[in-house]
Order: structure tokens, then C-alpha cells, then sequence
């Protein structure tokens, strides 16, 4: 067999070793170890494991391996299927010789490139848990002593959540391999607290190995930590998390662990109610957004449940803002206080309030400050160091969201704020100075302070003296204030500082009162003296000195009398008066006057009682100046010690009091002041030249500190009156009332009524005011001419000064009625009147034929008479031919113009009916004569022709126009006037409301018809009272002059007045309006 | 209890009561105001249902008609001891978590806390009155070995007991009232139980 096949086995010995050329790697046939893997966990050695056929497995293998021909070949026998053998710097060959088969051994040719390396699983050293922040803190050891050489290294974390392992993430984190074993640590805050459901955790590796070329793999994950939540802890509950701080804006998740069988009614934080989601069966959670600020307390999280309810707070406030004005000083040079204030409120409190510590830099020394967190300035104190001038501080601000600091760099030498002064004392004092005494407290041996006392009276003005003094350790200062003035309280107090480097003051020390003593006056009175009326004695006037000048309280004057040296008398006045009367007689002395105090006398002041005669003293007049009077004089050469003015006050009932001033010898005018000085109030002056001999009376003036207007007007009556003249007088106003020079007087008049609510003429604004100046003060009367007659007047008086007007005195005057007008007012009339009987009696005589024919014919003949027919015309049946019946007929009126013309003149054209025609019969009369006539007439609304003219043969039938001037109205007819209207219709009027009866024609009149005409006519449509003409005197109760007063005149279609006046003859009654009367004439306004 | 009392005791004791009543009420609406503040300051629900808080004794209790006056007054001094421990420890508590952010409730606190010592001190002069020796304190008993440190509650839990502890005093506080009220009728100035309806 062996011999057959012995170049078979040649050709596939040849084959294979082609083949093993060809590719290299593996040597051996199927069913022979095969499948050799290799796979490196560190880089030094690598793990070689193979497959072998169901045969070989039991049993030894060889193994052997060699690098390259160089190196022998390392062989070993091994029961297992995998070795662990160094790896190669390229290649090696590995040669397995399986026991008990020829052709069990293979051999493997290994690239480094099919090396794989995957690192070994990693381990989790510790899982920790901080519950109180959610926090997992991971452990793990990077066998980094297991490689060659430096190598970077990936881990990869993964967190796993609730039962069902949720992956919630899961991150990569670097690091370098060194070549010992390192322990790694990785933190993750969960977001969701670890009390709420278990959480896991695992990792893998992967070594990234650059200079290995072989393939590289992550390492398998490492078996899962677990952190167990509360819900699976055996009666765990609660919300969680439990009592936490975190900022404003977080987004939160709580949860509720309950017990398996118990039901979450609601979760809410705050006020509001959280939709839930479960993590468990025993487990649910809310998610809340941005959370704003919580208040003082907390903000409660509570979880209803059905039996009960479990809560939580969560604080959630600001991390500490940075500290704003950091400023740093020294009260004392033994402790630095800091101040700052702390910004924005964290809005925590209590043990998360913010928390200060100072920490000094260049010693490291270090405070915690106890600050009042309601405070808006933090204050916190750092101990003065020994040999340090210089600090260097640190704020530190902390809370539990976060931490600020802020930094100052200061030198306290330069930072000294003194506490304010202590035990402020006197403790000597004289007339003009006091000494002061007080302490600090405080360590100032370094330095020199500045300290600022401030004094004060009720008669100066604040004052502050520095002084600069050494500084001491907790000493006493003193200071002495000089130059103070006697007998004066004063009130002193005193603050300090660094006088090198002035920093701030302390506070003012408690304030100190302290009265210097008494000294003597410090000069003699200002003296006066005045002969007696009875120039028997001598009283002497001395004026009170100024509280500067008293230096103590004034307890006397002492006034003493010498005539050449020699003491003719002495007087002791005690205060507060302030003269005295010498007795003299008729004798002169050097008068002196010295004041008293405690302290002694003041230098003497003297003056001479000798008055100088003089002549032609005058009074003149000063001049207000507002705030003082201001008098002049002319200059005296003889006056060689100068001049005295010298007043008097008054004040109510009390004697005056006499006050003066002096002026040197150049003075030639003064402004007199004094506070006693009231504006409006007369004062009289005296000058007084001083000579070596004695004092002279110059001249007297009188003067006002201020001129006022008159207090009160003056007084004045109207002495007489005439028609068109008054005469006023008035008084002299009294000087005390005068309030001012007096200038003149304003005399007011304009025509007035005697009216209390008339406002005065002077403000009336009447353009007829009269206004007389009268400047003549002498002048204590005024005639006013032009007036007019039986005129009220209305007079006005006031007084005036520089300031102003007095108030007006006001008198009301009726002048006299003018008789010459009212006999002319007379006397015209009647003369008129006269007048024209002459001319009508004229005319009737030249007119004399005409008439007679007209009026009288010699046979008369009633048809004759124009005026008759005219009537007949009308209103024939009409008993009398009374121009103005009315009762007849209607009460309206129509003009009738009969002209000899023969076309009738009609004013008014609108008036004129086209159809009737008025023909004025024949006459032979003056053509300027025109019969006016007035007839009754009725107005209709249509203007309608008589359709049965009148068949009148004297032809002058008139033509006469209707005009309805109350078309409005419907005639009101009572059924039993009805014939009577019929009756009137055939007179020539158609009623409107009648015009089928308007045919009818007048024949037939029986007399009873006739006296029914009587009562007949138009009756006007309307109430004819109500046509009143509106004036008082109008006979409107009489109806029918009423109706004469209204028909008759025109009337525009368009309204309803009277376009004229009614017309009026002799027989009707007077004017309606009349309004006038005999005494109108002679006023100027007709309705006066 | 003595068996005969003397007017003037007698007097003394209703004197007692009188002002031991009027103590309690005016406890009793500090109180009620301190809750309504208390509630609105924690942020809690008024209407909350707290359980039993641990060491308050209830002031709802069985057969309350049948006790004796002694053993009305014991349980009332055992209750407002405690209630003093608790308060003084709310008070602490307070002070701990809001500093000086509401000093309004602390001092409203401290005024009942003040009050509930007077009460108690007033309980015992009674108990003087009764000639019944005053008990001791639990914990001047237990000042030698300590008790236990409780264990520290949750903000939440505080704030619970706090409401607990408020609303028991009140419920106290009437309790009281009754309480002295029967006891100052006279015939329970004996330690016989008297026969009254009555339940708080």
C-alpha cells in the first residue's frame, strides 16, 4: 500500500510544501490542530488556543515555537488546547504536535497583524452612592502595570436604571496608562435622586495601543454595580430627595417610594399639583422645571397618599452674589472692622444662609464672620496684627448653591475711623477760655490725631477749632479754647481722626454745656440827657449795652453828677431802668454813667448838660426809606463833636421812650433804623449839634420808616346842589390815620344809582367817571359843574399818600330838576297844537265850497255823501255810518285808499285781487286829497273775486284785498250765527268756510236780518285777547278796542305780526303803546 | 386629696382654677393664632392630617367624666411638660432653619412656650394645693444614662410635628379649661370621681 501510493505521497508532500511556501502559515492537514488564535490582554504575552480533531483531544500535546532561525526552538508539552507565548516581534512558528498520530503535528506561522488584543474585563473596585446629591462615585484600577509602556486608554461607562435596566447614559472617559496599577474615579449627579429606584453601573476598556498592529477590541463589560433604590427596601418610603438646596432655574425630579399596595393620590410642589411618572411599582416621580425662589421655610413637596402623606423641602435660592463695597478701617489700631454689602439676598436661611470668612493673605490668618443676614451692611472684624500695616484681605462668601469672594488691599495706618469721644469734661474755665478733657479708646501711640472741636452759643455762630495733638494708648486729651467771650454759654463737642492720613471723623462725643465767668462791662453806655419841662432837673438816658459788650449781667448804673471836678451828686439805678432824673436847678454838670455787673464797672461815659440856645428851628420832612427814615442836614461847621438825632418811641398809652444816635461832625445825613420803627406811623426827630460848650437844637424832623395809604378815607358831605352843580366839603383826616405824608385827594363822580352791590367807581370801569386830583391840600372844598338835572350821582373821596390810595368814602347825590325844561316841554306842545287849529281853520276856509258840498249840500241827500256810499258799500244795513263800528262787522280792518284815480292805489300788491276792482267815484276835489278810510273787513285765506259785484250805480265800488292774517285758525261758527253770516256774505265778504252760500243776495233783508246784521260781520278766527300789543297801558280788556287795535294792518303771510301799527283816528282809543309819558321828556333815557 | 377641706384652701383652690382657667384661654387662642401663622409661614395645608405626634399624650381620653381631680391634674402637668420640651424644641428647630429671616414666628412661639410654663407652673401649685407630692421630670429621671438621641427628622417631618404639637396644645388648652372648671365646683374637692356627663 505504502509502495502505490509512495509517489502519491510524494506529489501531495510536494503540494503541501508548495502550498506552505505559498502561504506560510499554517503546515498540516484537516483534522490536524487547527484554527490557532491568538489573542494578547497586555501585550507581552499572548493567548494561543487552537482546535483539535475528536481524537486528539485526549492526550498530550507538543508544543513548540521559534521566533526565527536564530533562535532555538522553545518546546513544551501541554494537556490543554491553549498556551500563553511571549509575542513576536514579527512572526512566529508554532509547531503542535498532537500525541499518537504520524501526521498530528502542525505547524502555524503567526503575524503580529493577526494578533488580536483585547483588554483584560475591567473591575469595579467600589460603587459608593451620595444620596444627599446624587451622586455616584465609581472606582476602578487601570491594571496600567500590566503593559509595556504608556499607553491611552478608553473606559466606557454605562448607567442603567429601574428594574428593567434602562440605559440612562453613558459616557467615555480617558486616561493614561502608567506602568503601575492607578485607580480611577468617575462621579455622576443623577438627576434623578438614587433613593427612587436602583441604579447600575458597568464598564469595559479599550487600550489603544498604536505600535500594536494587530487587530484591537473593546474589553467584554465588567459584571453591573448596583445602587438599590428605596423601593426595593422592605417598608421604604418617603419623598426624595430629602431637605435639598439647589439654584434658582433647576430642573428638579422628586419621587414618591410608597408601599407596594398603598395608591398616590397627587404630588405637588409647592401650591401645585405634578402629573407623575412611575419608575417602579413602588415608586413615582414628578419632574419640575425651573423652579423659581422658595420662601423662608422651604418649599414642601408632598405625596398623598391614601392612608396618609409623606413630604419633602427643597430649598432653592441664589449661590452667594459677590460683596459689594469691601471697605476695611480701623476704629482703635487693635481690630479692622470690614464692611461690605452682600448684593442680591440668596433667599436662604438659617443653616444654608451665606456664610463670610475674612481671610488675611499675608499672615494666613483666617475669621469667620457672624453677620445679621436681615442687615443691608455685613460688618465682620479682623484682629490687628503686631508689625503689620498692611492687609491684604480675602472675603469669602458661601452658601450650600455656591461661593464669591471679593479681595482688598489695605493699609490701616491710612484707615482710621476713631470711635467717637468719650467723657467729654471742663476742667477749667475763666472769662474767655475753657479747657476741655476727653478719651479714646483705642491704641494710637503711632500716630498723630487731628480732633475737631465745635462750639457753639446762643450768640455766635458755630464754630469748629482743629487741633492736632499726639496720639497715646487709651489716653485722655485735653485742648483749652481761648478767646471766648465772658458770661456765655456754650455748647462744645468734639470728634477726631488720623491727622496724617485723614481717613473719616468718628462720630461726635456727647455734646457738653459749659457758661464762662463774669467780666466787667467792656465799655461805658451810650448817654443822653434831656432838660425837665420845667428845666428844673436833668434826666439822663442810657442805653442798654449789647450782650457782647456786658460781659456778665448788668446789675446797675451808676450816674454821677460833677460841676468842675466836684461831685455835686451820685446815683445808684438798679436794672432794668434805663434813666434817671438829676435835680439841678437851673445849674449845669458833667453828667457820667458807668454800668455794672458782677465783675466790676465799666469805663465811665459822660455827657454835659448844657443846651446851647437856638433859633429858627425848622421841621422838615424825612424820607422813608422802607426800612429806615432818612433824614439830612445841612452841615454845621460849628458842630466840632458831631450830632445827635434823637426820636421817641411811643408804644400805646406808655410815655415815649427816648432813643437817639450819634453821627460825627462830618455827617450830613443818616438812615435811622430801629426795630421799634413801624411802617405807617409818624415820627418826630430832633438833631442836635454837639459843641464844647454843650448841645444845640438844630431843626425838627418828622418822617415815616415806610409811607402806607390812608387808613381810612375822608370824611365828606355835598354842602349844596343845584340842577347841574354840587358842592362837596370834606374834613381833615386825623395824622394817626394818615399813615403817610398826605398828598391829595381823588374826587371820583359818575352818574349812579344807590346801590350796595356796586362795586366802587374807581373799579366800575364806568366811562362817564369823572376823576378831580385836588393837590391843594389847603383846599377843603370842590364845586362839580355840568352835571344834569334830577340826575343821581354818585361821588367818590379818597386821600392819598407815597403809599397809596385810601380806601374811597362814597356819597349819592340827586341833582335838582331843571324847571326851565319843563315849562318848555310844556309850552312846546301847546304851541304845536295852536298851530295847527290855525292852519286847519285855513284850510277849512279855503276849502269851505268843497266841504259844504261834500258834507253839507243844500239838499241833503244821503245818497250823496261819498263817505255814506262808501259805507253802504261795505256793510250796507248798518245803522250809523260810524266810520269805526265795529260791532257791525268783522273787527279786521282794511285800508281803503280811494284816490281820484281811477285804479285805486294799493300799497301793498300782494294784497290786490285781480278779479275786484275798487272805483273811487268822481270828485272834483283837491287832487292831493285821498280818503283814507278804515273799514272792517274779514279776512278769508283765498283771495276770492266777489262773484256778485254790487250793482251800486255811483260805481265806486272799492276794491279790497283780504288777507287772512290768522289763516290758522278756522272760523268758530255757531250754528244759530249762520244767518247772520249769510247776511254778511251779500255785503261783499265770502268767509272762507261760506262760499256756497256767497250768491246769496241782499234784497231780501228783512229788518230782523238787519238787526241779526248787527250782531253779524266776520268774527275773526282767533282769540283776538291774545293780539295783545304786550304793553301795560294796551286796552286789551276792552274787545272791542282790542279788535280795532289788530285788524286793519297788514300782516306778512309768513308770520303773523302786524306789518304797521293800527291805524288810529279820532274815535278809536289812544295808542296802545304809549309807554310815555309828560315826565319822559325830560330824561335823558326813556326808561329812566 | 384631703378628705376635709378647709374654707380657706377651698378658697385658694378655686382662686387657682379661676386663673388656671383664664390662663388656658387665653393659651388656647395664642395658639390657634400661632397655628394659623405657623401653617402659613411652613406652607403646609391646614387641613393636613397629622398622625399622633410621639410624646404628646392626647387630650381625648376615655372616661374622662370618671377621673379624679388629682388625676386630671396629673395628666395635665404630664402634657404641658411635654409640651414644653416640644416647644422649646420647635423653637430651637426654628431658629436653626430660619435665623432671623422670621422672627415674628419665633417670638410668637416663644410667647406660648412662655405661657405653657406658667400653665404648668400653675398646675402645680394646685397639685401643692392637693397636698400631692409634684412628680418628677422624665428627664431629671433619666439624666444619667441619657435617653436615646431621637433620630433626626426630615424638614418635612418637623414641620409636620410642629402642626401636630400646636394642634394638640390647643386641643389641650380646652381641655384644661374643663378640667379646672370641675374642678373648682366643690364637691370635687375630694379625690372622689364625680358624676358628670360631661366629656371634652
Amino acid at each position: 500500500m505504502w509502495k502505490n501510493s509512495s509517489p502519491r505521497c510524494l506529489l501531495a508532500l510536494a503540494i503541501l510544501c508548495l502550498r506552505n511556501l505559498m502561504y506560510g502559515q499554517e503546515i498540516g492537514s484537516p483534522g490536524d490542530p487547527q484554527n490557532l488564535k491568538c489573542v494578547t490582554h497586555n501585550l507581552h504575552k499572548m493567548l494561543c488556543t487552537w482546535d483539535v480533531s475528536s481524537r486528539g483531544r485526549h492526550g498530550q500535546t507538543d508544543f513548540c515555537y521559534t521566533t526565527n532561525d536564530l533562535t532555538p526552538q522553545v518546546c513544551f508539552k501541554t494537556k490543554e488546547r491553549r498556551v500563553e507565548i511571549p509575542i513576536p516581534e514579527s512572526s512566529i512558528t508554532v509547531r503542535i504536535k498532537s500525541s499518537g498520530t504520524a501526521f498530528a503535528t502542525r505547524e502555524f506561522v503567526i503575524h503580529q497583524k493577526d494578533i488580536s488584543f483585547i483588554p483584560v474585563t475591567p473591575h469595579i473596585l467600589s460603587l459608593m452612592p451620595d444620596f444627599p446629591t446624587s451622586t455616584l462615585n465609581l472606582e476602578w484600577s487601570d491594571n496600567g502595570s500590566v503593559f509595556p509602556y504608556g499607553l491611552d486608554a478608553l473606559w466606557q461607562i454605562q448607567i442603567l436604571r429601574k428594574e428593567a435596566m434602562e440605559v440612562v447614559t453613558q459616557v467615555t472617559y480617558y486616561s493614561k496608562l502608567t506602568h503601575e496599577d492607578a485607580i480611577l474615579s468617575w462621579s455622576w449627579t443623577s438627576d434623578m435622586p438614587l433613593e427612587c429606584t436602583s441604579h447600575y453601573v458597568k464598564i469595559r476598556c479599550y487600550i489603544n495601543a498604536t505600535q500594536f498592529v494587530g487587530p484591537k477590541d473593546w474589553s467584554d463589560w465588567s459584571p453591573e454595580k448596583v445602587i438599590p433604590g428605596k423601593d426595593t427596601e422592605p417598608g421604604g418610603s418617603g419623598v426624595f430627595p430629602l431637605d435639598r438646596v439647589v439654584p434658582v432655574g433647576s430642573d428638579l425630579v422628586f419621587c414618591c417610594v410608597h408601599e407596594e399596595e398603598e395608591h398616590i393620590k397627587n404630588m405637588t410642589y409647592g401650591s401645585k399639583s405634578y402629573t407623575m411618572m412611575q419608575l417602579s411599582r413602588r415608586s413615582h416621580a414628578i419632574r419640575v422645571l425651573n423652579a423659581s425662589v422658595s420662601n423662608t421655610s422651604g418649599t414642601n413637596v408632598v405625596c398623598r397618599l391614601e392612608n396618609g402623606l409623606e413630604g419633602s423641602v427643597v430649598f432653592v435660592g441664589y449661590a452667594p452674589d459677590i460683596p459689594q463695597n469691601l471697605s476695611c478701617e480701623t476704629p482703635n489700631f487693635l481690630i479692622i472692622k470690614c464692611t461690605w454689602k452682600p448684593g442680591r439676598p440668596s433667599g436662604l436661611y438659617g443653616e444654608r444662609r451665606t456664610k463670610y470668612s475674612l481671610f488675611e493673605r499675608t499672615s494666613g490668618k483666617n475669621v469667620s464672620c457672624e453677620v445679621n443676614e436681615v442687615s443691608r451692611d455685613h460688618v465682620c472684624g479682623f484682629p490687628v496684627l503686631p508689625d503689620q500695616k498692611t492687609y491684604d484681605f480675602i472675603l469669602g462668601v458661601y452658601n450650600p448653591i455656591g461661593q464669591a469672594q471679593s479681595s482688598l488691599l489695605v493699609d490701616i495706618t491710612q484707615r482710621v475711623h476713631p470711635k467717637a469721644p468719650e467723657k467729654l469734661t471742663v476742667t477749667g474755665n475763666n472769662s474767655t477760655s475753657i479747657q476741655l478733657r476727653w478719651f479714646i479708646n483705642g491704641s494710637f501711640a503711632e500716630t498723630r490725631l487731628l480732633c475737631q472741636i465745635e462750639i457753639s452759643s446762643s450768640h455766635s455762630e458755630r464754630k469748629l477749632h482743629n487741633i492736632s495733638i499726639p496720639g497715646r494708648k487709651s489716653s485722655t486729651y485735653t485742648a483749652q479754647l481761648n478767646a471766648l467771650r465772658p458770661d456765655t454759654k456754650y455748647q462744645l463737642r468734639v470728634r477726631c481722626s488720623a491727622a496724617d492720613h485723614f481717613w473719616r471723623w468718628s462720630d461726635w462725643s456727647r455734646g457738653l454745656e459749659q457758661t464762662t465767668s463774669e467780666a466787667p462791662p467792656a465799655r461805658g453806655p451810650d448817654i443822653w440827657r434831656e432838660r425837665s419841662p420845667s428845666g428844673e432837673s436833668v434826666i439822663v438816658f442810657w442805653k442798654p449795652l449789647s450782650l457782647s459788650e456786658t460781659n456778665g449781667k448788668i446789675v446797675s448804673h451808676e450816674v454821677s453828677c460833677y460841676l468842675l471836678e466836684r461831685l455835686l451828686e451820685r446815683k445808684i439805678v438798679s436794672e432794668p431802668s434805663n434813666s434817671t432824673e438829676i435835680k439841678l436847678g437851673k445849674s449845669d454838670c458833667v453828667i457820667s454813667v458807668v454800668a455794672r455787673n458782677h465783675a466790676g464797672s465799666s469805663p465811665p461815659s459822660r455827657i454835659t448838660s448844657v443846651e446851647l440856645p437856638s433859633d429858627n428851628v425848622t421841621t422838615d420832612q424825612a424820607v422813608a426809606m422802607g426800612n429806615g427814615i432818612n433824614i439830612s442836614w445841612d452841615s454845621y461847621p460849628n458842630m466840632t463833636c458831631g450830632y445827635i438825632v434823637k426820636w421817641c418811641h411811643s408804644s400805646g398809652s406808655e410815655p415815649c421812650s427816648v432813643d437817639w444816635q450819634k453821627f460825627p461832625s462830618n455827617t450830613t445825613n443818616a438812615v435811622i433804623k430801629s426795630a421799634l420803627f413801624k411802617p405807617g406811623v409818624r415820627y418826630n426827630f430832633s438833631l442836635y449839634g454837639c459843641k464844647s460848650m454843650g448841645y444845640q437844637l438844630l431843626k425838627n424832623i418828622t418822617g415815616y420808616m415806610k409811607e402806607l395809604p390812608p387808613k381810612t378815607a375822608p370824611n365828606f358831605i355835598v354842602e349844596e346842589t343845584s340842577s347841574d352843580s354840587i358842592l362837596v366839603k370834606w374834613e381833615d383826616i386825623p395824622i394817626e390815620e394818615c399813615r403817610g405824608f398826605l398828598k391829595g385827594y381823588l374826587l371820583s363822580f359818575a352818574k349812579g344809582e344807590k346801590d350796595a352791590l356796586k362795586p366802587r367807581l374807581s373799579e366800575s370801569g364806568n366811562p362817564e367817571l369823572k376823576v378831580n386830583n385836588i393837590t391843594d391840600l389847603t383846599k377843603k372844598s370842590m364845586k362839580i359843574f355840568d352835571l344834569q338835572g334830577k340826575t343821581s350821582y354818585q361821588l367818590e373821596l379818597q386821600a392819598y399818600t407815597a403809599g397809596g390810595l385810601s380806601p374811597p368814602n362814597s356819597l349819592y347825590v340827586v341833582t335838582k330838576e331843571d324847571s326851565v325844561g319843563l315849562i318848555i316841554a310844556i309850552l312846546i306842545p301847546v304851541a304845536v297844537v295852536v298851530l295847527l287849529g290855525v292852519l286847519a281853520s285855513i284850510f277849512c276856509y279855503r276849502k269851505r265850497e268843497w266841504i259844504k258840498e261834500t258834507f253839507y249840500p243844500e239838499i241833503p241827500n244821503p245818497e250823496n255823501s261819498k263817505a255814506l256810499q262808501f259805507q253802504r258799500n261795505i256793510c250796507e244795513g248798518n245803522k250809523t255810518l260810524k266810520t269805526l263800528e265795529m260791532n257791525p262787522c268783522t273787527p279786521n280792518s282794511v285800508e281803503v285808499v280811494e284816490t281820484q284815480s281811477t285804479a285805486p292805489k294799493i300799497e301793498d300788491t300782494e294784497m290786490m285781487s285781480p278779479a275786484a276792482e275798487t272805483t273811487v267815484p268822481e270828485d272834483g276835489s283837491d287832487s292831493e286829497m285821498e280818503n283814507h278810510i278804515v273799514v272792517s273787513y274779514c279776512p278769508p285765506i283765498i283771495e276770492e273775486e266777489i262773484s256778485n259785484p254790487p250793482t251800486d250805480e255811483a260805481g265806486g265800488s272799492s276794491q279790497v284785498v283780504y288777507i287772512d292774517i290768522q289763516s290758522m285758525y278756522q272760523p268758530q261758527i255757531k250754528p244759530e250765527e249762520e244767518p247772520e253770516i249769510d247776511l254778511v256774505t251779500t255785503a261783499g265778504y265770502k268767509p272762507q268756510m261760506q262760499l256756497s252760500i256767497s250768491a246769496l243776495k241782499i234784497e231780501g233783508h228783512s229788518p230782523v236780518e238787519e238787526e241779526l246784521d248787527k250782531t253779524a260781520g266776520y268774527r275773526p278766527q282767533a282769540n283776538t285777547n291774545a293780539w295783545n300789543m304786550g304793553t301795560p297801558d294796551s286796552p286789551g280788556s276792552v274787545e272791542s278796542n282790542n279788535e280795532n287795535a289788530s285788524f286793519g294792518s297788514p300782516c306778512s303771510i309768513n308770520s303773523r305780526q302786524f306789518l304797521l301799527p293800527p291805524k288810529d283816528d279820532e274815535d278809536s282809543p289812544k295808542p296802545i303803546n304809549t309807554g310815555w309819558s309828560f315826565t319822559h321828556f325830560f330824561q335823558n333815557k326813556p326808561n329812566d | 386629696m384631703a378628705a376635709a377641706e378647709s374654707p380657706s384652701a377651698a378658697l385658694r383652690r378655686r382662686d387657682l382654677c379661676s386663673r388656671g382657667i383664664r390662663l388656658a384661654g387665653k393659651m388656647r387662642a395664642d395658639v390657634v393664632d400661632l397655628l394659623d401663622a405657623y401653617v402659613e409661614q411652613q406652607g403646609l395645608d391646614a387641613s393636613a392630617s397629622v398622625a399622633a405626634v410621639e410624646g404628646v399624650p392626647l387630650a381625648a381620653v376615655e372616661r374622662w367624666d370618671e377621673q379624679t381631680g388629682t388625676q386630671r391634674l396629673l395628666e395635665n402637668l404630664a402634657a404641658y411638660r411635654a409640651f414644653r420640651a416640644l416647644l422649646a424644641q420647635m423653637l430651637e428647630e426654628q431658629r436653626e432653619q430660619l435665623g432671623e429671616a422670621d422672627a415674628g414666628l419665633g417670638r410668637a412661639l416663644a410667647a406660648v412656650l412662655l405661657q405653657v410654663s406658667a400653665f404648668a407652673y400653675h398646675l402645680e401649685e394646685l397639685l401643692r394645693l392637693e397636698s400631692r407630692g409634684i412628680p418628677g421630670e422624665e428627664g431629671d429621671e433619666e439624666e444619667e444614662d441619657g435617653p436615646p438621641p431621637p433620630p433626626r427628622l426630615s424638614l418635612f417631618e418637623q414641620k409636620l410635628r410642629g402642626l401636630g404639637v400646636l394642634r394638640e396644645l390647643a386641643q389641650w388648652a380646652v381641655r384644661s379649661v374643663r378640667d379646672l372648671r370641675q374642678l373648682a365646683k366643690p364637691s370635687l374637692a375630694t379625690g372622689a370621681a364625680p358624676s358628670l356627663a360631661e366629656s371634652p
